[in-house]
């Protein structure tokens, strides 16, 4: 071969050499997908940008939850050598010794990742840090968003936040482990609307995870949008109020406007602060809540069913009524009680007879044992169990014994028998008499606080009622839920309530049972009630509404082992009703030696109460 | 004398665009993600652009000299350079292993890069000389030893990479008149390397025992061919054995994993295998140290570098926005593995596009120094194009994880002072020496 052709071998080789490099790289580049999915994998790290969570206001607008900025000074303690120790410590106001120890401490937990040396840093030295962080490279400050409360109770209203449990991440993929939402309360029921939308940053990371930067030009970013503001439906004042009348008691306030079925305010004693279930020391808070033998958690009126006592009578005659066994003008004895054979069922001294009107001032406990025993033994039906089915079908038709359909969660039906659990108990043929405590609202019957609150609103009503619901409107948008603006017609015609509610009328007048806790000027429409209790004292109970005309709150108030209904209840619905009613609230009660005695009465047998134990165990 | 400047224009252009075009890719590997572009001369890139300058000025420099400045000074040259190369293996300070840096300043100074010049210049001056043919035992041996003694320095640098570089001047004693059969030997030889290190030496042995036989059978009747087969075949199993042994015994663990990690073998997996008596030789089981660290290093690298290169898909990324380049997730990649940037920023259709300008310019350069009328420039210009074509090949063969890691630069392309600047004097002394191949022509007639 001719020397001078052997450059035809040199282009041969060269073209040869570029066809394995581009047909290799055709593999790589084209054929090979797996290297482009690795790439994102590798080089990115997907960071969750957390949106704001909504806040919640009363129905005046003001504040009740929100978010506040709490900051950690963080360390990294493989980095953290080689600094100003003694400067840092002066500054954070922290001997060197107990930094030593926490330095040590997140040294041991793990040297590479960053861990908490100061939680909660003051304001004050926030800012300063911030100035001086630059010199301390192994340390900086993270910002975290912590929920505050406004309002030192009304924790079982408004609930707590906690960490999503593994099952709630299997059914809600908008959760990640460690992420916190709503466990009880409002904060629950709306978590969807108040959690907003989360957003995320995909950032360039190299083979240390250091973050280099945006990933492929913030392409796969998208900005969170903050949760939306519950506008609720809570009177702040009237709430505050409500939990001051019920503090070193047991019991409940719920009341609620008619005319919209909105909460104005539940109140639950004991409660604890909602501000000690944040931050660091909610978990051993939460324990010892938990712990307490007077059961803070517990939501007594959404979920304790209470025998209505006296107040059941209003249900008892509006049923009679519209069964046709019942008019405004029947007229029955009372001689101390009610006798049958060898059922006595005993009543106060009053005049007799009494009419429908004066059975519901007075509280004649005769007259209904009269009432529910023609209600049962109508003979429109075949027995007893017949009546006794249409009987309870009428108390749901008040939201007895079903859910009412409140925006909480664990809402307690109440009690509300089934006929095959009195054919267990008195065997196939039970009889009227077997259960006429009930005519009383005592025995196999139950009514959670809100299910009273909610038949006061319905007399008030005039025979409807809304579903009771803590919220008004939700996010800047206003939006209602359509279920709140939707009647629910009881199974009685709206005629048979006044005859109620002219009864009601009188409780708080002269003659009445709670003669002597009316308010002057103020038309209450109430009904007394006194739960006989096996466990102990009676329980106090009151429901009533007011004004008359056109009632603005409709609300039911139990203390427990309170006695006479006049006695507690009463007056704390009285003052409950004044206060809203009054258009300035820092106007003082008519009636301040009642507010007095309720203020100072303290039922729970201990000095300190429950929520003051729980206040020395305030966060931080 | 006024004399017209008969450059090859078509190199300079494809020069300038590949040069260019590496500052581009140093930038966008060097830079941080979202920093905005400035002339920042403390940063590599920065540095790239003064190194550019600075070459700029050679260049200038080396088109003004009279061309016959470099045939009268090669040996001059070559031995200032190799003097470089005693006094740096003497006094040399270490840098990532390899006592290769003569430090200026702040700036470090690789005379290894200035030998393949120099020694580039030696071997042509040699070839050029009147009379003198690559034929004659004497001349063949002063043409290795031009070759060799720069390459041995280097190796006993450390600088294994840089060393294998001037096996590219095969190449040119090819064009000289070197039979091809040294080619295809060579081939013949690496082929058997690479089976000697996947299989066991036993079974390669058989086996050309096997063909040995069969050849020997079908030509029993010409001895001469049954003597040929013979040699071959003792000569080919020592050379498995001494492979072998070389391989288990003498190659350092580093050495040994990046051939591993370039054949596709898992290292634990090679050397439990090798331990069963895979190999005649036992092998010394790496240390702990060495073992984590190399195996993480090189088949890091080539994976790394695989990946980026693969993220780019058809067309690429684009300009600074290659995520695993942004992400400094492949080591070295301004200096040795620049080409997983353009690979992963300008996709297939960009490496095309690149691979095919590159060896244009190499293929411009071997057609040039075909038709020089001298030796000198001949033997010089297929030196220029060997040197870049061999490092071409390595380097991005090493980057597309078909060739082992060697640690050499891509020219004109990678981050470096002394190898571009090299590359530069390389490429440009032969252009002025082609732009004179008319003078030449002139002047003889």
């Amino acid at each position: 071969m001719e020397k001078s052709n052997r450059l035809y071998v040199f282009i041969g080789i060269l073209v040869l050499i570029g066809i394995i490099f581009i047909s290799r790289l055709f593999y790589l580049q084209i054929i090979d997908t797996s290297n482009y999915y690795k790439a994102q994998a590798y080089g990115s790290n997907e960071i969750t940008i957390y949106p704001a969570r909504g806040t919640i206001v009363d129905r005046y607008g003001k504040l009740m939850v929100y978010n506040d900025a709490v900051y950690d000074l963080m360390v990294v303690p493989q980095k953290a050598k080689d600094f100003d120790k003694v400067a840092l410590c002066n500054e954070l106001m922290l001997d060197t010794v107990e930094f030593n120890k926490r330095l040590k401490k997140a040294t041991k937990y793990n040297p590479r990742e960053a861990s908490v040396i100061y939680k909660n840093l003051p304001f004050h030295l926030y800012t300063r840090l911030q100035e001086i962080i630059y010199q301390f490279p192994a340390f900086y400050i993270e910002t975290k968003i912590d929920r505050r409360y406004n309002i030192n109770g009304a924790a079982h209203l408004l609930g707590y936040m906690g960490e999503v449990t593994e099952k709630q991440l299997t059914l809600d993929k908008y959760y990640k482990p460690g992420d916190i939402k709503g466990i009880t309360g409002l904060e629950k029921s709306y978590e969807i609307y108040l959690r907003g939308k989360k957003g995320k940053k995909v950032v360039l990371v190299d083979k240390f995870s250091k973050q280099q930067g945006s990933f492929a030009g913030g392409k796969f970013d998208s900005l969170p949008s903050a949760g939306q503001n519950v506008i609720s439906a809570i009177d702040l004042d009237l709430q505050v109020f409500g939990e001051q009348l019920l503090a070193n008691k047991i019991g409940s306030i719920v009341a609620i406007e008619p005319s919209t079925g909105e909460v104005l305010s539940i109140v639950n004693s004991p409660n604890y602060d909602p501000n000690l279930l944040v931050g660091q020391r909610r978990n051993k808070n939460f324990a010892s809540l938990l712990l307490d033998p007077s059961k803070p958690l517990f939501n007594r009126a959404l979920k304790a069913p209470y025998p209505p006592g006296s107040t059941f009578k209003t249900v008892q005659a509006l049923i009679g009524m519209q069964e046709g066994v019942l008019t405004p003008d029947t007229k029955y004895p009372c001689h101390g009680g009610y006798h049958m054979g060898s059922i006595t069922v005993g009543c106060h001294a009053h005049g007799s007879p009494l009419d429908l009107k004066n059975s519901i001032t007075k509280s004649c406990n005769a007259y209904y044992c009269y009432v529910y025993r023609s209600i049962l033994d109508n003979p429109r039906y075949n027995s007893v169990q017949d009546a006794y089915v249409k009987w309870t079908q009428y108390l749901n038709s008040f939201g007895i014994g079903v859910n009412t359909g409140i925006d909480l969660p664990e809402e307690s039906r109440g009690i509300v028998k089934k006929p095959s659990w009195f054919e267990y108990e008195f065997g196939k043929n039970w009889r009227s008499s077997n259960v006429v405590s009930m005519s009383i609202g005592q025995g196999q019957i139950g009514l959670t606080p809100l299910q009273m609150a909610n038949i006061a609103a319905i007399i008030a009503n005039r025979g409807y009622y809304y579903t009771p619901h803590v919220v008004r409107s939700i996010g800047d948008q206003h939006f209602v839920p359509p279920s709140f603006k939707q009647r629910h017609y009881t199974m009685v015609n709206s005629m048979y309530f006044d005859t109620i509610i002219a009864g009601m009328a009188n409780v708080c007048s002269p003659g009445g049972t709670a003669s002597r806790t009316g308010i002057p000027g103020i038309s209450i429409c109430a009904k007394t009630g006194t739960a006989q209790n096996p466990h102990g004292k009676d329980h106090s109970i009151f429901i009533a509404f007011a004004p008359r005309d056109n009632p603005k709150i409709a609300i039911c108030v139990i203390v427990e082992n309170g006695g006479f209904g006049a006695d507690y209840a009463a007056p704390i619905a009285n003052l409950m009703i004044e206060r809203y009613l009054a258009k300035d609230r820092t106007v003082p009660t008519q009636k301040p030696d009642m507010l007095d005695r309720m203020m100072k009465a303290n039922l729970t047998g201990k000095t300190s109460t429950v929520k003051d134990s729980v206040i020395i165990a305030k966060p931080n | 004398m006024e004399e017209k400047l008969h450059i090859d224009w078509l190199s300079v252009i494809l020069y300038i665009l590949i040069v260019l075009f590496g500052a581009i890719n140093i930038y966008s590997a060097n830079s941080g993600v979202d920093e905005v572009l400035k002339l920042d001369f403390s940063k590599e890139y920065g540095k790239q652009i003064l190194f550019i300058g600075i070459s700029a000025i050679i260049v200038f420099l080396i088109l003004l000299t009279d061309y016959k400045f470099f045939n009268f000074s090669a040996y001059g040259i070559y031995i200032v350079v190799i003097g470089l190369l005693l006094v740096l293996l003497a006094t040399g300070s270490f840098n990532k292993g390899a006592q290769a840096w003569f430090k200026i300043g702040s700036f470090k100074l690789q005379p290894s890069e200035f030998a393949k010049y120099a020694t580039a210049l030696a071997l042509a001056k040699f070839l050029g000389t009147f009379d003198v043919k690559f034929e004659g035992k004497r001349n063949i041996l002063i043409s290795f030893g031009i070759i060799l003694f720069p390459m041995l320095l280097t190796l006993l640098q450390n600088d294994t990479g840089s060393a294998l570089v001037f096996g590219c001047f095969v190449l040119v004693l090819f064009r000289e008149g070197l039979s091809g059969w040294w080619l295809i030997l060579g081939v013949y030889l690496l082929t058997i390397f690479v089976i000697t290190i996947l299989l066991p030496s036993i079974q390669i042995i058989i086996a050309l025992l096997i063909i040995c036989g069969l050849f020997t059978y079908f030509n029993r009747a010409r001895k001469q061919l049954v003597f040929l087969a013979l040699t071959v075949f003792l000569a080919s199993s020592f050379y498995v054995l001494s492979l072998d042994f070389v391989f288990a015994k003498i190659l350092k663990p580093h050495q040994q994993q990046r051939i591993l990690v370039t054949l596709n073998q898992d290292v634990d997996e090679y050397y439990a295998k090798k331990s069963k008596g895979f190999s005649i030789f036992k092998f010394e089981k790496s240390k702990e140290k060495d073992k984590s660290e190399s195996k993480r290093d090189y088949s890091y690298n080539v994976r790394q570098s695989k990946i980026s290169i693969g993220a780019g898909r058809w067309v690429g990324n684009g300009f600074n926005n290659g995520t695993q380049t942004k992400a400094k997730l492949v080591p070295e990649q301004h200096t040795d593995f620049i080409f997983c940037t353009v690979g992963e920023e300008y996709g297939f259709v960009g490496s095309t596009l690149f691979i095919a300008i590159y060896l244009l310019l190499i293929g411009r350069i071997y057609y040039l120094a075909e038709r020089q009328k001298n030796v000198f420039s001949r033997v010089f210009g297929y030196s220029t194009a060997s040197i870049l074509f061999f490092h071409f090949f390595v380097n991005i063969g090493m980057a597309i994880g078909i060739l082992p890691v060697i640690g050499i630069p891509l020219p004109f392309m990678s981050y470096g002072g002394s190898s571009l600047i090299s590359f530069s004097m390389l490429l440009f002394t032969f252009l002025k020496l082609d732009a004179n191949r008319i003078n030449e022509i002139s002047r003889l007639n």
